[in-house]
């Protein structure tokens, strides 16, 4: 990929009348682009092509390269693998991840324009203490602690046990308040105030509607995350009720040389936040690009 | 960039998402089975028991045993969950982490022998099992094997599953292919000792270049540790005060100095047991032989045929030989009814019936793991055993000899933490990343490590 | 998303949902309510994240530095020692090693990772037919699971059975076992790392880029500036806060990296049989979860949060000096 450096030659002999244009993208950066693209997408081709192959073509070699007939049966097999408990991952992760994010971008808001558009003593304070807060990776270093709390509530094994500790999320806070300060000029929290608005009217009416790229920027992300977490559920969650990423690691423990279950359940996975990306793929792509110069 | 409706949507639409999502939560998640009420030996409402083991291929053995149970236990169903193939590193790890947290255990749980000092000092962990009628097991069992099941309370917790035992396991076409003989009569006579065994390594090296004799130091390592502590004092890593003994054992030495020889002959194929490459490697064809305690032949069985899925993979391409250096006891298991369980009667009824002779020769048909109680052991069913599958091996002859005379080796407490972290000097120095002359200073260190904790 | 607070760019006031029709209508609750409303409001609003920090932020730090101070059994009871712990700590080869290998790996992910990514947003900056299709291409990862790419990758780096051995095997290389050394496991986890993570920082830095008036470039290019002297002397210096951004971010997910190591070693904790790619997270969950020392696990986790400060400082402070410390 190192090609794309030299990408921005464009001013070679034979370029074409883009030569007046710098910001045309050459041959070159198009070649380049492309093999991104390629390594981009092969490992999901591949993971593709193993989960439609039986287990044995998983390791032969030279490695198989296209799909085989096998995607339907290795889905059946996922399903009726009992002690994966796969649906109930699936399951289990949308429901963490969507109250996960549904309380951090509530929390955040609120928080966000607090700090942002409202005046209270000890404001910088408590930002500042809040940016503290964003540099310590709570869930991983509080682990012990942790641990020993959700078995003293006997909640180990359960879900609230992997959504409470992750509603805390400094860096959304954060992100709100750029956001709010961006989005919500002063004089608008005013002129509603005249209008005898209260705070939370405030809120509702003239922040949540002004802030909302914002939100789904930090909905997504906050999502994403929460999706990907291992650590924390591989330790407080048991086999029987995991979520969707120890699912896949239980799997792969209790059918070790399975490859072609393994990859499908994998593929499985992916499969729900794959279809989102590629069906609200302009709507993600554009939502993302704009928070990240708003904020 | 200008803010435009359509991504206000997106959020709009997001949110519906996450909130209808939610929604779901009231009735999702969970998954606890409901409490069978009381307990009697019929319960008048469905209950299942989860079963929990660890081991490659068919493992513990007990699907058959299991549907046994099921069919005729119709309000008591029997779930069988083999968690993991690895137990030092993965499984007792993570069920140690469960009982502590008094959730997540099965109600039954297989634990292995180098678990059993750690379950016995831990009576809070477990159901006592006298309180249902099992003190009448004990004339099943070898003194040594009941023994091991009595906690530091001096109640009955565990009950014996099965025992090591030794061979060797080998490919007879990859023999064929060196020129060695098939035969397994024949094939003993090759390695009278284990320095005949390394000599035919290298021959067979010398005549097959893309698959390894031996499948990596640490199998070997084992059964040489098993046959060597019986020699010693039947202690391995710990005495019997539970004091670090590797530098004192010299068993520990012997199985240690003979992994190195088998490192420096070159007739490794460095795969790690009980991980996926070398499961992978077991199908392909990776190496020639593999140390086989009993329920070994389970693991190359189930491993090779794909859990049973292609019943007559690799059938009549593995046989069983004898082992050079007389028997060995390397694993061996035990069942245990956790506290945790909800129907401690029900699964003290199941521990029962899986470590019963009838079951235990069941398991042994299926995975090859030799019974630990003694009418199993006498009974003819083992002793005349064939293993189809293995080229017709007769098993029984080649198992039960020895079976009941098998040494019983005390292991220590803190048995399965020393086992996972010396075993990674033997695979670091089967790998290369620890240099042969500093691994046997390693492999003290690292025990000292997890000894002085 | 950049560290800069203030950047002072007002954007577009969206209409008022109440117009001025209402301007001569009194306010309601004027007086004791509408005061209560403007002093305590606002601590309401920001309650519940203090709230949740109290519970499961502050309460488990200091909880940890408490069992930090012990030593524990499995199940038994827990002893004060003092420093005991912090002592051993810094005599254990074990956990600077897995230092060592949480910042190297950190250090082999993030590096090539940005500038990737900066490249990659250079080009995706051009104009070019299908800009969306690229833009998704690039992005794809980002929605793949962490346990799926350590398991497709774990398989592609196969020693006996790999695609990544059987490709390099076409230009002569023996095969690798890529868990066995450090160089190896370290590029193969850097890899995982950056596969899913380089799109995302592109698009960030792509976005930024395209905040950059033109007219600066054409400017430049006027006075002969080759484009690579632009990409550098311009893209790159106003990216800054975007940058100091990704770092951060970066540096605290790279630090505190556990899934793909994990998952690389068929689950276990010990990241190799010389704990070759073992991270401090992993040795934080081998410490507290597998040899169930809780006190010495404890102590490690600090150690961690003293790693992350100073992996932020260092970067910070590094990162700001792009483009001549502007």
């Amino acid at each position: 990929m190192t090609t794309i450096a030299h990408a921005g030659r464009q001013r070679r002999a034979h370029a074409r009348p883009s030569r007046r244009d710098p910001f045309a993208a050459t041959p070159l950066t198009k070649a380049a682009l492309l093999f991104t693209i390629f390594l981009s997408v092969f490992p999901l081709y591949w993971m593709v092509v193993i989960a439609s192959r039986t287990t044995a073509q998983a390791v032969d070699v030279p490695p198989p390269l296209l799909p085989g007939g096998n995607l339907g049966e290795n889905i059946a097999r996922v399903f009726a693998t009992e002690d994966a408990h796969f649906v109930t991952g699936m399951t289990n992760s949308l429901i963490v991840s969507s109250t996960v994010t549904l309380s951090v971008v509530a929390i955040s808001t609120l928080a966000g324009f607090a700090f942002a558009r409202l005046r209270f003593r000890g404001r910088k304070l408590l930002l500042g203490s809040i940016l503290l807060t964003m540099m310590v990776p709570i869930q991983q270093m509080g682990i012990v602690p942790l641990y020993q709390l959700m078995v003293n509530l006997e909640w180990t094994g359960t879900l609230q046990a992997v959504i409470l500790p992750f509603l805390l999320n400094g860096f959304g806070v954060f992100l709100m308040t750029q956001y709010t300060e961006q989005a919500v000029p002063m004089e608008l929290v005013e002129a509603a105030r005249v209008d005898g608005a209260s705070t939370m009217r405030i809120y509702w009416n003239v922040v949540l509607p002004a802030v909302r790229p914002g939100m789904a920027v930090l909905a997504l992300q906050t999502f994403m995350l929460n999706w990907n977490e291992f650590m924390w559920p591989l330790i407080v969650l048991t086999p029987d009720n995991p979520t969707v990423q120890t699912s896949i690691a239980f799997l792969t423990g209790q059918h070790t040389t399975d490859y072609a279950l393994i990859f499908t359940g994998t593929a499985l996975s992916v499969l729900p936040l794959l279809v989102v990306f590629i069906v609200f793929g302009r709507q993600i792509v554009g939502g993302l690009m704009e928070g990240a110069v708003k904020a | 960039m200008m803010i435009n409706k359509r991504r206000g949507r997106l959020a709009a639409a997001a949110v519906v998402m996450a909130t209808t999502l939610g929604m779901t939560a009231a009735c999702g998640g969970g998954g606890e089975e409901t409490a069978g009420g009381g307990s009697s030996s019929a319960p008048a409402e469905k209950i299942t028991l989860t079963l929990q083991t660890f081991g490659g291929g068919t493992n513990f053995g007990y699907k058959a045993a299991v549907e046994k149970w099921n069919a005729e236990h119709p309000n008591i169903q029997v779930k069988y969950n083999n968690l993991t193939p690895d137990f030092e590193n993965t499984y007792w790890p993570q069920m140690l982490n469960w009982l502590q947290a008094g959730k997540g255990a099965g109600d039954v749980i297989g634990i292995d022998e180098g678990g059993m000092g750690l379950a016995k000092a831990r009576p809070q962990f477990f159901t006592d099992l006298s309180q249902y009628g099992l003190l009448n097991r004990q004339n099943d069992f070898p003194a040594w094997k009941w023994e091991n099941g009595i906690n530091a309370e001096g109640k009955l917790f565990a009950l014996g599953t099965d025992v090591g035992g030794m061979s060797v396991c080998y490919r007879k076409d990859l023999f064929e292919k060196a020129g060695l003989p098939t035969d397994r009569e024949e094939v003993a006579k090759l390695w009278p000792t284990w320095d005949d065994f390394i000599a035919t390594g290298q021959k067979f090296q010398e005549k097959v270049t893309d698959v390894k004799f031996v499948d990596g130091l640490n199998t070997w390592f084992n059964v040489v540790l098993s046959q060597e502590a019986a020699k010693n004092g039947n202690i391995s890593y710990y005495t019997k005060d539970n004091q670090l003994a590797v530098e004192t054992n010299p068993a520990v030495k012997a199985a240690f100095d003979f992994a190195v020889k088998v490192k420096q002959a070159g007739i490794s194929a460095k795969l790690r047991n009980f991980q996926d490459p070398w499961l992978a490697g077991m199908r392909k064809g990776a190496f020639a032989t593999v140390g086989c305690p009993g329920w070994m032949l389970g693991v190359v069985q189930g491993t090779v045929t794909e859990d049973g899925k292609n019943a007559d993979a690799g059938k009549g391409q593995w046989d069983v030989a004898t082992v050079p250096g007389g028997s060995g006891n390397w694993g061996g298991s035990w069942l245990a009814v956790p506290k945790q369980t909800k129907h401690p009667k029900e699964a003290a009824e199941l521990l029962n019936y899986l470590t019963s002779p009838e079951a235990q020769l069941m398991a042994f048909k299926e995975g090859g793991n030799l019974p630990s109680t003694i009418p199993a052991q006498d009974s003819p069913e083992l002793q005349n055993a064939v293993n189809e599958w293995f080229s017709n091996a007769p098993i029984g002859k080649i198992f039960g000899p020895s079976v009941k005379s098998l040494p019983p080796i005390y292991l220590g407490e803190k048995h399965s933490q020393t086992k996972a972290e010396v075993e990674n000097v033997i695979l670091g120095m089967d790998d290369g990343s620890i240099p042969v002359d500093q691994a046997w200073q390693r492999f003290i260190s690292e025990a000292k490590k997890v000894a002085e904790g | 998303m950049s560290l800069n607070v203030d950047t002072g760019r007002v954007r577009r006031a969206p209409t008022p949902p109440r117009g001025s029709r209402h301007a001569g209508r009194k306010p309601p609750g004027s007086g004791l309510l509408a005061r209560f409303d403007l002093r305590v409001t606002p601590y309401v609003l920001i309650s519940p994240y203090f709230l949740l920090f109290a519970v499961f932020g502050f309460f488990p730090l200091a909880f940890t530095l408490w069992t930090s101070f012990q030593k524990y059994e499995l199940a038994g009871e827990a002893r004060f020692t003092g420093l005991d712990n912090y002592v051993k700590l810094m005599g254990d080869a074990d956990f600077w090693n897995a230092v060592v290998n949480t910042v190297g790996i950190f250090i082999l992910s993030t590096i090539p990772q940005l500038i990737l990514a900066l490249l990659l947003a250079n080009a995706l900056n051009k104009r070019i037919r299908g800009r969306l299709f690229f833009r998704l291409g690039v992005l794809i990862p980002l929605v793949t699971s962490v346990v799926a790419v350590a398991v497709v990758f774990t398989q592609l780096y196969g020693r006996d059975y790999g695609m990544i051995n059987w490709v390099l095997g076409f230009f002569g290389v023996d095969n690798i076992a890529w868990q066995n050394e450090k160089w190896s496991s370290w590029l193969a986890i850097a890899t995982m790392v950056d596969w899913r993570w380089t799109g995302y920082n592109a698009i960030i830095y792509l976005a930024a880029m395209q905040t950059i008036p033109k007219d600066l470039y054409e400017a430049a290019s006027i006075d002969g500036a080759t484009p690579r002297r632009q990409f550098w002397q311009i893209t790159v210096p106003m990216l800054r806060p975007v940058i100091i951004f990704t770092v951060f971010v970066s540096t605290i997910g790279g630090l505190t990296l556990f899934a793909e190591p994990v998952l690389f070693n068929n689950g276990t904790m010990s990241g190799g049989s010389t704990g070759q790619f073992q991270t401090v997270a992993m040795y934080i969950v081998e410490k507290g979860f597998r040899q169930f020392e809780y006190g010495y696990a404890a102590t490690v986790a600090w150690m961690l949060f003293v790693l992350i400060l100073i992996g932020v400082l260092l970067n910070y402070s590094l990162v700001r000096r792009i483009g001549g410390g502007r």
